[in-house]
């Protein structure tokens, strides 16, 4: 029975464990194993493998029931999820249903889940922008949070590491507040996205349209091929998982090339308890798994392990991660752990219609969107009454529109010979958000989900600094349009809840001092050097910048310095 | 087992419509599976011959041979709410009224120049505000049911599921402005 024991505790030992399969355990997965290490990668949900379980991949819109609309049942039982733009009749498989999987908003936070192999990389925005040290430097100049302990002189060869792997479309701007990557051929702006552009140097001169950059592949390279990924196809229905691995997510791209080294193990349907954490050796040695299928508790065994398993639920693990050494959570011997939570606040919109270039419109799709707006208030020094500034998009379309006022013969002829409509152009904002103490996250006392953890109780909200953003972005747009000689101007501010901006972040943060701090310069937790956090929890400052590429460069530095410091003898 | 899920494991699909076999069909109810609306076989009737009046056959086939009124009634019983349910079931029964009191029979008893005439009328908004209400209802998802069919998407305006291109500055000509 001992034997048996040590054989099955032998089998259970891996060098390194990664919690989370989505961006950021994806590429935890992909270097560990590169650098030939053994390792388990742990997954809640069920597994979905690239082409194999992308059930609606190919369907044509006549093929889904309700065309694409989603049941007033469901979204009268899933309120929260409904209110995703993505969550529709054709990827609704690849979403966390609410009354499923529940948690305590202790204000309202639409936390957008995707408890699958590949997480939420299959149904991600795909926006790619590189940090600056305009944005690193932010906390510090404006005296929030705590200091970045990194600059982005750290992370751009990683930027540029992860890149040519990915795969990121975009043009060189040479702007200083957007560093310029390891592009792919950008997908262009159409005329009108163009000349707002232009419009934008004439007027301003210090903003700037350019297109926006993407995790696709417009021209794919060698390394893309060998990943079994082909061009782009514009099809745009990214949501449903892509054939051609079009674009970048874990399913195609790093989990299968993990896999090829033979290092990989992949576990789904397990959900991570917590850490382990062992008093004498003073160190983390492994990880409590509960089957969701049998509810059987094992534990896994490891050297190191890098917690990605979402910003929010990084913070439930170690929150429930406790021992007589570390009896608030894992490595929280500050109790900021779960604290300075923040977000990318998306409420306000505008449109308007543009009557000019109609010699032009646009064939076929394109899969970056359109245009990005880098973030231009407070740059360099502050300006407004409020802290930080927004970035936006910005995109122009024309329709193919039908005179529907008719019926019999007339209608029906209409309805096939549709006429393009005058352009259409939109921005949205996403705007940074500052963290505060009092966002935080922490165990419910007394509810459990069905695996016997306490939910995660969420507190979140908007604060005064985001109200005057709100009103700067639809003050400054509207100013923008109309200079660009834009009609129908329509403002909105949606008072959407934090969370369906699905850009969380924080409540591990990086720092120098670890009185103030969780995670070092190398996404250590400074109490407990063998566990790394690389995903969004890491976060100390949220920027403007969507953060999935930011996490992807963070996760392959830390793994590489990780690796570095085993083979020292220092981990 | 339940009835319904016997019943749903008997669906026969039609253009990509479910139609239930008349064996475990309900005497005179609808020929498609309804968790919300009760919708008899007359009903259902009036329906086809108002939709084929928005989208007749011509040299392609009409709203009734494609199924657009099932197809409504499908999206209604499944994506809009009780109200609106309602408010379609009472508009129905109101635009037959309309009918009724206009041509001095039922909608489906009517000529084809009756038929005209009435939606025609309802179409410009010449009617009570129920029927208009229920009549927006059906001939807007009668036209998401053409725009959105096989047939259409296929080979009269054809859908690209795979485009593999994009072009930015793409020249359109003045004849397919909207004016």
């Amino acid at each position: 029975m001992a034997n048996l024991n040590i054989e099955s505790a032998k089998e259970r030992t891996f060098d390194a464990i990664v919690i989370g399969s989505g961006i950021s355990g994806g590429w935890a997965a992909k270097e560990l194993t590169e650098k030939g290490l053994k390792t388990l990668v742990l997954e809640r949900g069920r597994d979905v493998k690239h082409n194999h379980d992308y059930p609606t991949t190919n369907k044509m819109p006549y093929e889904f029931e309700h065309r694409g609309q989603v049941p007033l049942e469901i979204r009268e039982k899933e309120p929260v999820v409904s209110r995703c733009y993505a969550f529709r009749e054709d990827a609704m498989h690849f979403f966390v249903k609410d009354s499923e999987h529940p948690y305590v908003q202790e204000k309202p936070f639409d936390w957008i889940r995707g408890y699958q192999v590949g997480g939420k990389s299959l149904l991600w925005a795909r926006q790619t922008q590189r940090w600056s040290d305009l944005d690193f430097e932010g906390p510090a100049r404006d005296g929030f949070a705590v200091d970045w302990p990194i600059r982005y002189k750290d992370l751009a060869p990683w930027y540029s590491y992860v890149e040519k792997f990915a795969g990121i479309s975009g043009n060189s701007d040479g702007l200083a507040e957007l560093p310029d990557g390891e592009f792919l051929p950008p997908y262009p702006l159409n005329s009108v996205e163009d000349y707002f552009r232009q419009q934008l140097k004439t007027h301003y001169g210090n903003r700037h349209v350019i297109s926006a950059r993407c995790a696709h592949l417009s021209k794919p390279n060698q390394i893309h091929l060998d990943q079994g990924r082909a061009q782009c196809q514009n099809r745009t229905l990214c949501q449903r998982g892509c054939p051609f691995g079009g674009y970048f997510s874990s399913n195609s791209s790093t989990l299968p090339w993990a896999e090829r080294t033979g290092n990989l193990t992949l576990r789904p349907f397990s959900v991570v308890e917590s850490v382990i954490y062992d008093e004498k050796a003073g160190k983390a040695t492994g990880v409590r798994v509960v089957d969701t299928n049998t509810k059987e508790v094992t534990e896994y065994y490891a050297r190191i392990i890098f917690v990605n398993a979402s910003a929010l639920h990084t913070n439930h693990i170690l929150l429930n991660s406790t021992s007589s050494r570390f009896p608030n959570g894992l490595g929280n011997d500050n109790g900021l752990l779960g604290k300075y939570v923040a977000f990318h606040n998306y409420r306000a919109r505008i449109s308007a219609e543009y009557d000019g270039l109609l010699q032009y419109a646009t064939d076929g799709r394109n899969p970056a969107g359109g245009g990005y707006l880098p973030r231009f208030r407070n740059l360099h020094k502050q300006e407004t009454d409020f802290l930080r500034g927004y970035a936006a998009g910005f995109g122009a379309n024309r329709y193919q529109v039908e005179d529907r006022s008719g019926f019999g013969t007339d209608l029906k002829e209409q309805l096939l010979n549709p006429t393009w409509s005058n352009w259409r152009v939109g921005s949205h904002m996403m705007g940074e958000t500052i963290p505060k103490a009092e966002s935080q996250v922490s165990l419910s006392k007394d509810q459990k989900d069905a695996w016997g953890m306490p939910l995660l109780s969420i507190n979140i909200g908007y604060d005064d600094n985001d109200e005057k953003m709100v009103a700067d972005y639809l003050e400054q747009m509207t100013e923008m349009f109309t200079k660009a000689g834009f009609t129908n101007i329509r403002t909105t501010d949606s008072k959407q809840a934090p969370g369906l901006d699905i850009h969380e972040m924080g409540g591990v943060r990086m720092g120098h001092d670890p009185k103030t701090s969780l995670l070092n310069k190398y996404n250590q937790l400074h109490a407990c050097k063998n566990v790394f956090v690389t995903d969004g929890a890491c976060m100390t400052s949220t920027s403007t910048q969507n953060p999935s590429l930011t996490y992807m460069a963070l996760t392959a530095r830390a793994a590489d310095y990780a690796v570095s410091e085993m083979k020292k003898g220092n981990l | 087992m339940d009835r319904r899920s016997v019943v749903k494991g008997l669906l026969l699909f039609a253009g990509g419509m479910a139609v239930l076999p008349s064996c475990v069909l309900e005497e005179g109810k609808a020929s498609i599976q309804l968790d919300h609306l009760d919708v008899s076989a007359e009903q259902e009737e009036l329906l086809a011959e108002i939709a084929e009046i928005i989208l007749p056959a011509t040299d392609t086939p009409g709203a009734k041979a494609m199924g657009l009124h099932l197809f409504t009634l499908k999206m209604l019983d499944d994506c809009y709410g009780a109200e609106e349910q309602q408010a379609f079931m009472t508009g129905m029964a109101a635009f037959d009224e309309l009918a009724k009191e206009q041509a001095g029979k039922r909608f489906i008893k009517c000529s084809p120049e009756q038929r005209q005439t009435l939606v025609s009328a309802v179409n410009d908004g010449q009617a009570p505000e129920e029927v208009l209400t229920f009549y927006r209802i059906l001939k807007g998802e009668t036209i998401k049911g053409y725009l959105n069919s096989e047939l259409v998407m296929t080979t009269l305006r054809v859908y690209e599921l795979v485009p593999g291109r994009y072009e930015a500055f793409y020249p359109v000509t003045a004849e397919a402005q909207i004016s």
